[in-house]
């Protein structure tokens, strides 16, 4: 059960009224990894995360964590007491200072961690007489970090952990999950549309566009699988399709046919050439890339 | 630590409630005095009605001290108010936390949904009994002040009374507050149903004198010494039952 995953998602629906937003998604977020939930707004990511900590109900399929049937009443009660979340929005209880917070959260943790309690409230500079209503968003950030990451979760559920934060105040968000995350072995899963945050601390990613996971993987894999083989010719480009497996987006522009694969550039290579382009260019694509080509592929 | 936030959420509604029925409940005594001395042209008033009926019979009963306390109190100032605090202490909850987005945050806690609103409805009814016994058992406390005694026992009973038959209204409002996402929904309805409620029984009371108001006021202990029991039992039941209802209601919601 230890190289189990700590989330398995199967044809997860949910459908509100007469809006899909989650339509058969499949998905694996292996333990001890930083699962980085890519899409862009209303991709479905904040749904999925509401119906993996019991917070939605799915309309079908199935998610597991720690192998516990999310909507199971009871092994939801189980999940979120080993679980850590920071939803998108950091909205806690305004009537509240920062010790009545901790004072409320830690009882229903028996790993609460009072000494990363003390270290965090000396790292984000949070003192407990401070009311939550007058924090800005980035103490708030902060605190809703410190709050989860404290509980001794073996996993950590983030909701666009860093939305609306300055530069500045996101590096130190993101600074204090890695440390976390390389001191305590948790598994992190967080959902974000800022690319270049999830391309700094996540080793795994899945993109989700419309309710469905578009693109699963390490990140390393992707980026050495990834490529963009750009054909010039000395006319204009020939409409054509390729046969060869992991060709994710094809696009013409004149004399460019421009062509994106997920399996190298390798198993295309032979069929462009037979097109008689007057260069071939094979380039590396970023993650940007990678969810741009991935997501428009979808439109 | 549910109930810690209980608390911290309806501290001031309850403080509030409870510093506005105490003064009341001084006033009341150390108006007494005044009230008697005014008692002889009360003969002199005309009144027609439902409404001068009441009127004629509250005269009559503040002839003398015990009457006066219960008509003015127990059947008027305390269960009026005490029904407002009822419906304010009721609305709330997590659904119009759900539109401020801090009822995420308990929801992450490892609580069920059940829990949640029991201790949510635990706390409430606390604070609605200590609405109820408390002001009242100040009368019996400042009644020697003015020259006049009232029962400890006849202020629990009837403040016993006012909780287990006005319970209802409380129970309501927590229900609605499952359905409607902000405050105001289930307080005003809550407040409408009791006001209904209240003006249906003054008019039917020939036809029908059990209504919820006569209950929640003791009048059947104020004129008979007993306890209305098989009254109190249904009006129990009928709180319980919106309270399962309300927990129900939560349970299928999705946030």
């Amino acid at each position: 059960m230890a190289d189990a995953p700590v989330i398995e998602i199967a044809g997860l629906q949910k459908r509100y009224a007469s809006v899909d937003a989650v339509r058969g998604l499949d998905l694996q977020v292996p333990r001890g990894s930083i699962f980085g939930f890519l899409g862009r707004n209303g991709a479905g990511k904040t749904t999925t995360i509401k119906m993996l900590l019991g917070m939605a109900r799915p309309s079908g399929g199935s998610a597991r964590v720690f192998g516990l049937a999310a909507d199971a009443p009871h092994a939801s009660v189980e999940i979120r007491r080993r679980t850590g979340f920071v939803s998108e929005d950091k909205e806690l209880y305004d009537f509240m200072t920062v010790d009545d917070l901790v004072r409320f959260t830690a009882p229903f943790f028996p790993r609460w961690r009072r000494d990363l309690e003390e270290r965090y409230r000396r790292t984000f500079e949070l003192r407990g007489d401070m009311k939550v209503k007058t924090l800005s968003r980035g103490m708030r950030t902060k605190l809703a970090l410190l709050l989860a990451l404290c509980r001794g979760a073996e996993l950590l559920v983030l909701d666009e952990p860093t939305a609306g934060l300055d530069p500045a105040v996101t590096e130190e968000v993101l600074q204090a999950l890695v440390g976390h995350v390389a001191r305590d072995e948790t598994t992190v899963f967080f959902s974000s549309h800022q690319i270049a945050e999830v391309e700094q601390i996540a080793d795994r990613i899945a993109i989700i566009d419309r309710g469905r996971a578009v693109l699963t993987g390490a990140l390393d894999d992707l980026r050495d699988n990834f490529r963009r083989v750009q054909l010039v010719f000395d006319r204009e480009a020939p409409q054509t399709t390729f046969r060869a497996a992991g060709v994710a987006r094809v696009r013409r522009q004149g004399r460019v046919l421009t062509v994106v694969t997920s399996g190298g550039a390798e198993p295309i290579l032979d069929e462009a050439r037979a097109l008689g382009p007057v260069s071939v260019d094979v380039a590396p694509v970023t993650l940007k890339d990678i969810f741009l080509e991935t997501v428009a592929t979808e439109d | 630590m549910l109930w810690y936030k209980a608390w911290l959420e309806t501290r001031w509604r309850f403080a509030i409630g409870l510093a506005i029925l105490m003064v009341s409940a001084c006033g009341l005594v150390f108006a007494y005095p005044q009230v008697a001395r005014l008692m002889p042209l009360a003969s002199t008033i005309e009144a027609r009605g439902e409404i001068g009926r009441r009127v004629q019979e509250a005269v009559q009963l503040s002839r003398e001290y015990h009457g006066y306390i219960w008509s003015q109190w127990f059947r008027q100032n305390l269960i009026q108010m005490w029904t407002v605090f009822a419906a304010l202490l009721g609305a709330g909850g997590l659904l119009s936390q759900a539109s401020g987005g801090a009822a995420l945050y308990t929801l992450s806690m490892p609580a069920s949904r059940a829990r949640l609103l029991v201790v949510r409805a635990a706390a409430g009814l606390g604070e609605l009994l200590v609405l109820a016994i408390a002001p009242s058992l100040l009368i019996p406390l400042l009644s020697p002040a003015v020259g006049d005694s009232y029962s400890v026992v006849d202020a629990i009973v009837h403040g016993a009374c006012l909780f287990l038959g006005g319970a209802v209204f409380y129970a309501l409002a927590v229900l609605l507050s499952t359905i409607f996402a902000d405050i105001w929904r289930p307080l005003l309805i809550s407040l409408a149903v009791a006001v209904v409620m209240a003006l249906g029984e003054m008019f039917v009371r020939d036809v029908w004198p059990h209504g919820i108001f006569s209950l929640m006021n003791g009048e059947a202990y104020f004129r008979t010494r007993h306890v209305p029991w098989a009254g109190l039992i249904v009006t129990t039941a009928a709180a319980a039952a919106l309270l399962y209802g309300a927990a129900v209601s939560l349970a299928q919601r999705d946030f």
